[in-house]
């Protein structure tokens, strides 16, 4: 038996629009082990919400289309299954938490029949025990059960997106891809949310994709972090050895744009530039033209990824050099 | 080379104004150049036919050697009770359609935007007033008014333009003070009176050009609701008065003849439903291109 | 809700008074002098005189207004000065002509035009879509009169199936009802595929099918449902041109009803006749526009639970 839930390899996605190829995902390899949590960090356009797509086939399309690449849950590849097979494997064994709470849930039906739903259609429930069910949910994220006859717009944001964990929870998936599943909301409820998934996740031995930009979070919950760029994994590793041992210019720009509240009046270090335009992405390391190590021969081949030691690896030939270090280690 | 400025990474993002960008959407819609087309030809006729034909003897004479013919090489779309020519009828009549239904949108749309504007801005008692009366224009079926209308001015093209830029006015009111009243509220109107401008720049400036959109398709539309509706009061005898050579007028005179002449009324109808059309694709053009994201 | 019903009918009173009020001054200004079209010719200026008197002609206006407001609550609008009937029992007469063209074309075009709107949303930009939106696209911009000529044509003269005019049996309903049908049903097939366009891609679609729905369940428990509020408004406002394409139709098809009516009080300048018809119609159009805003409701629950709070 395979020890990872899910293994995508070599995917690529692109999006073809009236006005050229957006090149979504370039080449993307990463798997999550049994009951492990991976951090997919990226900025906003990185790609991070499409691949989660990918995991259940949902790239809208047009004008998404899956270009090439495996993605295996369980040994399985999504991209070869039926309809059948996919309409089983969504929400059964993968459940996905989406960003907006505000807009992910429909308005005109009830968030009881909401989240019966999923179990009605997978665990071959009556209407009425599915709804007893989805009362249950809702009391283990926190909300009192009568409110389950309430529409979604009764409800607040924080309550919402416990909602919308509900749904996902529902019939106790094995893999759990959360999309930014607390940027929406105020600070005070995404720590509680957040405890919240970490606390279910641990009980009912699942594993998650947990797709975020702030770093804080990935440290608190995540066993694994992937970093993404332009659609590719530029550095990917242990929370340990990503936090501690950091290896690309791009992740240590992500660390260094951060406030450090330990050391007020440290000055932030922001990343110059913007995202490359994933319809015009330059030849060779996307990131070259932001990087502060970059040098002609960066804009020649794109980094292949390289192992920096245990389940470490970073996709930057800055390395090709032996005596190469990020500033961030020089003198640490 | 990683110098690159973000200003500049914009400025390739942003190259091109809004304008250039919905103009160059717009040509790439086959529809909307086909109607645009067709339009500008019904202009060049209609302002033509002033000096192609006489009035008196082709458009409104009668022709005793011509009664009823059919089509045909002589008579391209035929001729009707009285001999004219349905074709030289056609293209004269054309004036009435067009200037009536543009007339009536352009002075609706002028007391549509200032009232939808002033109602949406201000709100309180002006929109009240505002929204109450045009309720009341909402519960009459437009053509009502337009033969209450009529029936005071009697039947002239001033009158019936008249009576139609009424309900204009009233779907352009509640369409300005819809979008004026989205638009209010967003934080960068507030930013603008946090520079300082003064209330009625930061109308002219930040709001109505923002409301454009949806003003513009809806204005497309209604020339040809408008055109229709003149058309419908001629044809129920309320619109233009015999025996000016206004479509619906046409139609409703080749009614009585259906069974001996057919082509009294297939062909004024053609050229309202032709004209119509033009303006339809035209206004869908242009709500694609204003508004990309319903496209895709 | 019921407290919401109430209030909205009581909001009615003031809007139905004014437009009476505009209706009654217009039609004061347009009548001519009715006394001559009652009388006969050679009645003599004390006969025409007594009459005027009889009938308020000489009051103020508005004396003339109230006494015609206190008539209507009576059920009294006039009587006609063509055939001397009761205005209101007229009215209610030719009403069911005119709610049986106008209901038999809605249920029609609804019947053709939700499909359809689907059908090309689902399909959107191949040829199936394309050929959808043509029909639509000839269907708004055609006027439904001279496509009522073109179907006499083609049906009554051409073919002879069925008869070009007058009432009877059912046979004569349907040229009329396609009529006003065909227009109707072009414009909310085009309402139809744009808001089911719209639903298509909001994120709680994604959710739906994240849960493992299938796309039949998809589209038509989590889409059609949101998908239907912009349809009913859509259709709720079209009852103004199911009147007046009805006015046209029945004119077209000599169709005894309310258009037909008011057209030839018109005519007749019988003042009684158009201004009562007229504000019945408003009137009944106050009604189905409450009746359409309370269905809207039971589509969504927001808007109901507005409705109950604002109760």
């Amino acid at each position: 038996m395979n020890d990872n839930i899910l293994e995508i390899k070599d995917l690529v996605v692109h999006f073809e629009t009236d006005d050229g190829v957006v090149r979504a995902i370039n080449g993307l390899d990463i798997s999550i082990g049994r009951e492990k949590t991976l951090g997919l960090v990226g900025e906003t356009g990185a790609g991070k919400t499409t691949t989660a797509l990918s995991v259940l086939n949902l790239v809208p399309n047009p004008p998404g289309k899956i270009k090439s690449g495996t993605i295996k849950i369980d040994g399985k590849d999504v991209l070869t299954m039926s309809d059948a097979e996919l309409e089983n494997m969504r929400g059964n064994d993968v459940a996905m938490i989406f960003q907006d709470p505000m807009t992910a849930l429909n308005p005109v039906m009830t968030v009881g029949d909401q989240i019966a739903e999923s179990i009605e259609l997978h665990q071959h429930l009556s209407g009425k025990e599915a709804f007893e069910k989805a009362k249950e949910l809702l009391k283990l994220v926190g909300i009192a059960e009568n409110r389950a006859y309430d529409y979604p717009h009764q409800f607040s944001g924080g309550m919402r997106q416990r909602a919308v964990i509900a749904i996902a929870l529902a019939c106790e998936p094995k893999l759990l891809l959360a999309d930014e599943p607390t940027t929406a909301l105020d600070v005070t409820i995404q720590a509680q949310v957040l405890a919240l998934m970490k606390e279910l996740i641990e009980r009912r031995h699942m594993s998650m994709l947990l797709i975020t930009h702030d770093l804080g979070v990935v440290a608190e919950t995540c066993d694994d972090v992937a970093v993404m760029y332009a659609g590719r994994i530029v550095e990917i590793g242990t929370a340990d050895e990503v936090f501690n041992a950091t290896s690309h210019p791009y992740t240590e720009g992500l660390f260094n744009s951060l406030p450090n509240l330990h050391e007020r009046g440290e000055e932030l270090i922001p990343i110059k530039g913007l995202m490359p335009d994933p319809m015009d992405l330059p030849k060779g390391c996307t990131f070259a033209p932001r990087c502060a190590y970059a040098t002609p021969a960066c804009e020649g081949k794109v980094p292949a990824l390289r192992p920096m030691g245990g389940t470490h690896y970073v996709a930057c030939d800055a390395y090709d050099d032996p005596n190469f270090r990020l500033r961030r280690n020089q003198n640490g | 080379m990683n110098q690159t400025s973000s200003v500049e990474i914009l400025k390739k993002y942003r190259g091109r104004s809004m304008a250039q960008e919905t103009f160059r959407r717009l040509i790439k819609n086959r529809g909307a150049i086909i109607g645009a087309c067709f339009l500008l030809f019904l202009i060049v006729v209609a302002v033509l036919s002033e000096f192609v034909f006489d009035y008196d003897t082709q458009i409104i004479g009668m022709n005793p050697l011509a009664l009823y013919a059919a089509p045909g090489p002589e008579h391209i779309f035929g001729c009707d009770n009285m001999g004219r020519d349905i074709m030289a009828r056609i293209c004269y009549g054309a004036r009435y359609s067009l200037s009536i239904g543009i007339g009536s949108v352009a002075i609706g749309l002028c007391f549509g935007i200032i009232l939808g504007s002033l109602a949406g801005f201000y709100g309180g008692v002006i929109d009240n007033l505002v929204m109450r009366a045009n309720d009341i224009l909402y519960a009459i079926p437009n053509i009502m008014i337009a033969v209450v209308v009529v029936s005071i001015l009697g039947t002239s093209p001033s009158s019936l333009l008249f009576s139609l830029c009424i309900s204009a006015a009233s779907s352009f009111t509640r369409i300005t003070r819809a979008a004026v009243m989205q638009i209010r509220g967003r934080e960068f109107i507030e930013s603008a009176y946090a520079m300082g401008l003064p209330t009625w720049k930061v109308i002219l400036r930040h709001i109505i050009p923002n409301c454009l959109s949806p003003i513009i398709v809806q204005m497309t539309l209604a020339v040809g609701t408008n055109i229709i509706s003149a058309s419908s009061l001629s044809f129920l005898g309320v619109g233009i008065p015999v025996p000016l050579p206004e479509w619906g007028a046409m139609l409703s005179d080749g009614r009585a003849y259906i069974r001996s002449a057919p082509w009294m009324c297939i062909f004024p109808g053609l050229a309202i439903m032709l004209t119509v059309l033009a303006l339809n694709l035209m206004g869908d053009g242009l709500r694609d291109a204003l508004d990309p994201k319903l496209k895709k | 809700m019921i407290r919401y019903i109430l209030k909205r009918l009581v909001l009615m009173i003031p809007t139905i008074l004014l437009t009476s009020l505009l209706i009654f001054w217009a039609m004061s200004l347009t009548g001519g002098d009715p006394v001559m079209t009652i009388l006969p010719e050679n009645a003599t200026i004390e006969q025409q005189e007594a009459l005027r008197e009889e009938m308020g002609l000489n009051d103020p206006f508005f004396v003339q207004y109230f006494n015609y407001v206190k008539g209507i609550l009576r059920g009294d609008m006039g009587e006609s000065y063509v055939t001397r009937m009761d205005v209101f029992k007229t009215f209610m007469n030719r009403l069911p002509m005119t709610l049986a063209l106008g209901g038999t074309a809605l249920i029609f075009s609804v019947i053709i035009s939700i499909p359809l709107g689907i059908w090309t949303a689902l399909n959107q930009n191949t040829w199936k879509d394309t050929a959808g939106m043509v029909f639509a696209l000839f269907g708004v911009s055609m006027p439904n009169f001279w496509l009522g000529l073109m179907l006499v044509i083609l049906f009554s003269l051409t073919l002879g199936w069925l008869p070009s005019g007058g009432s009877g049996n059912v046979r004569y309903l349907i040229l009329p009802a396609l009529t006003v049908g065909l227009g109707l049903a072009a414009l909310i097939t085009r309402t139809t595929r744009s808001s089911m366009l719209d639903v298509l891609r909001q994120d709680y679609m994604t959710t739906a099918k994240a849960k493992g729905a299938s796309r039949r369940r998809v589209i038509y428990r989590h889409g059609l449902r949101n998908a239907m509020i912009p349809i009913v408004t859509a259709v709720g406002m079209q009852f103004s041109y199911v009147m007046t394409g009805s006015a046209l139709a029945e004119k077209v098809f000599s169709w005894p009803g309310i258009g037909l009516l008011v057209a030839d009080s018109i005519t007749k300048r019988d003042t009684p006749m158009v201004t009562g018809a007229i504000i019945l119609c408003c009137i009944l159009m106050a009604l189905i526009n409450l009746a359409v805003d309370i269905i809207y409701a039971y589509c969504d629950p927001r808007i109901k639970a507005q409705y109950s709070r604002k109760g």
